[in-house]
């Protein structure tokens, strides 16, 4: 993917893509859709776990972006852009579920507050489904950043551009992430306070 | 240095290989005194590692059907505020007053498109998806980046323990390291000629991909080998030497 700071051949790439979408190019949004779309839908089914409908998800994240395509400057690349809306988006829908259940969301912008205890450790491989399963436990805000940074392989600062927060509290959230997935992986579900 | 010198702030640095040469050497040194902060990293760029090997699901097709029925019925998208010149240059008043007239026509143009648009003939006729060289070449650049960063990770860990890998295991090992480097040397060279050639392309991520896939494995090898699972860890070495 670009980054977010897109050089001048890909910031012209992006506009000229838009710009066929908003003249009726029957192709522009499908070749948009084709470029993100796995990417997108593994990190809408990671962030929404077991409970979610990643299928729904991905189409509601496809139609918001091309509503707002209008409003892409190419200020970041055209990736970047719908990332940003596409996290945005997932972290709405689990702040209204939660918010139905009862429960309190972290905030995407606050530092490392809670500690984890030292686990025993590890001392193996990590298996892809107790780390699937972590991951899921984790609080949304660092669920995110831990899902772009370590399995998407975007950089901290892209990570910060798409989430809205800065490049030290997405590398505090990575942080925090891969602590937790670690004490989880130790001990078990290590529930939330 | 001491354990608690150990900050989340250098720990993820040093996990994402990001951590100033002289602060890592001081680390290095003090992993190699500490156990418990040895252990600590080590999990936590297994954990990395293990996060970027993730599987990859493909979305359904019907996912593509609806959604393209869905935007089939969606106005086009406005253009709003995409051809605005730059005002880096103008007075405050004069840009918030910009802002106020913008904010206005923006709240104004979907009752305009819906007015005045044409019925959307947006992606209801079966198309091939068409994408310009740059944006191929963008997305190319950085998903190698993104095998390279992994196989970096791997490397790292790799590196570090291979000591305690039998001889005739590091042998099998380099040898299979060798012949991947070699497919991906000689892949980035038919890149360079055809930067648009698919086929090379496809050649230069399975090589990236054989290697993370390897890398991976040497990990769980020497992961079974202190467990003293010799039984996995003779499973594993056979899964190598293939």
């Amino acid at each position: 993917m670009a980054p977010s700071n897109p050089s001048g051949d890909v910031r012209n790439a992006d506009l000229e893509l838009v710009g066929r979408i908003r003249s009726g190019d029957g192709s522009a949004f499908e070749a948009l859709y084709r470029q993100h779309a796995t990417r997108l839908y593994n990190l809408a089914s990671r962030m929404m776990g077991a409970k979610g409908d990643a299928d729904d998800l991905l189409q509601d994240i496809f139609l918001l972006a091309y509503r707002k395509l209008g409003s892409f400057r190419g200020e970041s690349s055209l990736g970047t852009w719908l990332y940003r809306l596409a996290m945005n988006h997932c972290l709405d829908v689990l702040r209204n579920r939660q918010t139905r259940m009862g429960q309190q969301t972290d905030s995407l912008d606050e530092p490392d507050a809670q500690p984890v205890a030292s686990p025993v450790p590890l001392v193996g491989a990590v298996s892809r489904i107790d780390l699937e399963r972590a991951i899921e436990s984790l609080p949304p805000a660092c669920r995110a950043a831990f899902l772009l940074h370590d399995v998407e392989g975007f950089g901290h600062q892209e990570v910060g551009t798409m989430l809205g927060i800065s490049e030290g509290t997405s590398k505090s959230q990575v942080h925090k992430a891969r602590m937790r997935i670690r004490s989880y992986l130790a001990h078990g579900l290590v529930k939330e306070s | 240095m001491k354990c608690a010198d150990l900050q989340s702030d250098v720990l993820v640095d040093l996990v994402d290989g990001r951590l100033d040469p002289a602060v890592q050497r001081e680390v290095e040194r003090h992993l190699e005194a500490c156990p418990e902060c040895r252990a600590l990293v080590t999990d936590l760029r297994s954990i990395r590692a293990s996060a970027f090997m993730l599987d990859r699901r493909e979305p359904p097709m019907t996912t593509w059907i609806q959604l393209r029925d869905k935007i089939g019925a969606e106005p086009r998208p406005s253009a709003r505020v995409l051809m605005l010149p730059t005002r880096h240059n103008w007075p405050v008043w004069l840009g918030a007053a910009a802002a106020l007239i913008l904010a206005t026509v923006i709240g104004l143009l979907p009752l305009m498109n819906r007015n005045a648009a044409a019925p959307p003939s947006v992606v209801n006729e079966p198309a091939q998806p068409e994408v310009t060289v740059e944006s191929v070449a963008a997305e190319f650049e950085a998903a190698e980046q993104h095998y390279q960063k992994a196989i970096d990770d791997l490397q790292t860990i790799a590196n570090k323990d291979t000591g305690e890998l039998d001889p005739q295991v590091a042998a099998v090992l380099q040898k299979n390291l060798s012949v991947i480097d070699q497919a991906i040397s000689e892949s980035r060279a038919a890149l360079k000629t055809q930067p648009t050639n698919t086929n090379a392309q496809d050649g230069l991520f399975d090589a990236l991909r054989t290697k993370v896939a390897l890398l991976q494995q040497t990990v769980e090898l020497i992961n079974e080998m202190r467990k003293g699972n010799q039984a996995e860890a003779g499973r594993r070495f056979q899964t190598l030497s293939q």
